[in-house]
């Protein structure tokens, strides 16, 4: 008996810690990149495979482990960008602080167009969702005294803590790095804990899972509310990244439909989905660009939206998914293979 | 009434034809499906660049060459539902909305390298021909917009209501599995709905080149729009889908003309947000039908 638990215990001890090694290991290596990669160029784009790994793991929450299939995104999006960037310009306010109240609007912007729209299903809420994404952008245009419209925004570049401007693009590397590991981070931890599971009960049966008594337009809007703050964060990150801020970049449909596309080529509802798409799609999508961009205009953009197809059609339910099966059969397929080898010695 | 002001209504309810007349086969294809079709404003875009292509170098005039036009359009529809949708009828809803995403990505930029940016428009002897109506005036491809729009309207619902095949598109956009049940073949109905609602967004794509310029983005411009008509009007009804866009055509105008030109989208935006919540089977749907085959 007192043997048993030993070697349960054991087991234990050897299985968590491997796990931790591993995201101790890959952080570490993330932590060390910037050391090896000295070229803008490839730091630049590691900067945004980081932003979209945290904006999509926000969007992840609700699209993926809530079921809420939200195409208006870039609402919270720009809704982050713009007020960290107005409180900036007008009243000097470091976009720290400003990211605080960008935070708390996509909160409000999310309890107001979630609550009336969870009971909407797939499609519907994608559409509501969509149109509320729009009102934003089409009010950020038209609202010139306080956007300047299309014009758009231009941060002045004033390095400092404070101002979350840097020389060079090291430092933004980690700041992005850890918003990308919070995000996951957070994501991760919501999958462990009661609503995590209560989101996974929802989203198979909403119904059932109101029977068993579950609050699910709350969990939604928990899911929801979170994942807005995240995603007002991303846009921050954005506007202080680049300097420059317009309603159709920020506000843009195609905004939230990057946030989703990388969460569903990853696998819609995994903590590793969105890390796994954000590293094959931007990179592919700049890739095809640097390879096709100067050829024919539009081919790159050919490709990606044939690749795109294929890979929805092809695995629908994201690689993340894909691959853990792929290995679990191949592990499977290697255990009986050994077990029936062990069996013939055993005969012989 | 104000002179101004009847003038503003005018515009807005043929603009509201013009809003009809896209909605319609989009309102065929999503009560039949209920798949989100992002690609809907692509082939509106292809039909029209087709419509400019036949009058620039054949001559054609843009109301001849609908005939054409309808009938590729059909073709393509029905393509795309049998390759491209029909493996993910049973797929999630994310999967079904991104693939035609990656169409909608596609053809976009399909025509960008072949036509290019730059807006094209097709010159017509009739495009600045102004009608006098009392004390107000109308633009004539408008009103042949609108007089399309009504006809279509007519002929889709002689369609769905007289013939076997148009039976069986209701019957199956009304409770799917009932009309299994009754020996509907369901995936025909898919691609032949899918086809004719294709082909109505092409007749619209080729009638509208005498008002408004191509380019490779002017489907997505349409497109939202489209779908407030749909979800307003009721999915799969086509006085609803006519009565849906001539009510946006108005709202659009008068919004413009009161409040200001810049916030029109966002005040029939939020319309549609209202009657998605308040009301999702939209004015003339069937109440309930609309939760069929979402879970």
């Amino acid at each position: 008996m007192m043997q048993e638990i030993g070697v349960v215990a054991r087991k234990r001890r050897a299985t968590v810690p491997v796990r931790w090694y591993m995201t101790l290991g890959v952080v570490a290596a993330l932590v060390l990149l910037p050391r090896v990669i000295t070229t803008p160029y490839y730091l630049h784009l590691l900067i945004l495979v980081l932003l979209y790994v945290g904006l999509s793991s926000a969007w992840n929450l609700t699209g993926g482990f809530a079921g809420q299939l939200s195409l208006g995104h870039a609402g919270f999006f720009g809704i982050g960008a713009y007020a960290s960037t107005l409180l900036f310009l007008n009243f000097g306010l470091s976009p720290w602080i400003g990211m605080v109240v960008g935070m708390l609007l996509a909160v409000v912007a999310g309890a107001a167009i979630g609550y009336p729209c969870f009971r909407l299903r797939g499609p519907f809420f994608a559409l509501a969702t969509l149109a509320f994404g729009e009102v934003l952008r089409v009010v950020s245009i038209s609202w010139r005294d306080l956007t300047q419209g299309s014009n758009g925004l231009s941060i002045p570049f004033k390095p400092g803590f404070a101002n979350m401007m840097w020389h060079g693009k090291e430092m933004f590397f980690y700041v992005i790095l850890v918003y990308a590991l919070v995000a996951v981070g957070i994501v991760w931890q919501i999958e462990r804990s009661r609503l995590g599971y209560y989101l996974i009960a929802l989203k198979e049966d909403d119904s059932a899972a109101r029977m068993l008594g579950i609050d699910t337009t709350r969990c939604k809007l928990y899911a929801m509310l979170i994942s807005a703050a995240l995603t007002a964060v991303g846009g921050v990150f954005y506007a202080q990244y680049v300097g420059f801020i317009e309603p159709y970049s920020v506000f843009d449909v195609n905004q939230s439909v990057q946030f989703a596309l990388i969460s569903i080529i990853g696998g819609l509802g995994t903590v590793l989905g969105p890390v796994l798409g954000a590293f094959i799609m931007i990179p592919l999508s700049e890739m095809l660009r640097a390879a096709f961009g100067g050829a024919a205009r539009g081919f790159h953009l050919v490709l990606y939206g044939l690749i795109l197809m294929a890979v929805v059609m092809i695995v629908p339910q994201g690689l993340a998914l894909e691959v853990k099966d792929r290995y679990k059969r191949w592990w499977m397929a290697r255990q009986s293979a050994i077990s029936r080898r062990k069996g013939q010695a055993d005969a012989v | 009434m104000d002179l101004m002001l009847g003038q503003v209504l005018i515009s807005g309810i043929l603009l509201g034809g013009i809003y009809a007349l896209i909605s319609m086969g989009l309102t065929l294809i999503f009560g039949v499906t209920r798949i989100v079709n992002f690609a809907h404003g692509e082939f509106m875009m292809l039909s029209m660049f087709a419509a400019s292509v036949l009058s620039q170098q054949y001559g054609l005039d843009p109301y001849v060459a609908v005939i054409p036009i309808a009938a590729l359009a059909f073709l393509a529809g029905a393509a795309t539902q049998r390759i491209i949708i029909q493996p993910l009828l049973n797929a999630s809803h994310a999967s079904q909305i991104f693939v035609t995403m990656g169409l909608s990505i596609t053809l976009m930029n399909v025509a960008l390298m072949v036509w290019g940016a730059d807006f094209q428009s097709v010159r017509t002897p009739y495009e600045a021909v102004v009608l006098p109506l009392g004390p107000w005036s109308v633009g004539v491809p408008r009103l042949v917009t609108f007089l399309v729009a009504v006809a279509m309207m007519v002929g889709l619902m002689l369609f769905l209501n007289r013939t076997y095949m148009g039976k069986a598109i209701t019957a199956v956009s009304q409770d799917r599995m009932a009309a299994l049940l009754m020996g509907i073949d369901v995936n025909r109905v898919y691609v032949v709905a899918f086809g004719i609602g294709i082909a109505c967004v092409g007749v619209a794509g080729a009638v509208l080149t005498p008002i408004y310029s191509v380019f490779p983005t002017v489907g997505q411009y349409f497109a939202l729009t489209a779908y407030v008509v749909v979800v307003l009007g009721g999915f799969g009804s086509m006085v609803g889908a006519m009565v849906g866009g001539m009510s946006i055509g108005v709202v659009e105008a008068l919004s413009g003309y009161f409040i200001s030109p810049g916030l029109k989208e966002a005040v029939y935006l939020l319309i549609f947000i209202a009657v998605l919540v308040i009301r999702p089977s939209g004015l003339f749907g069937i109440v309930g039908a609309e939760e069929m085959g979402v879970k």
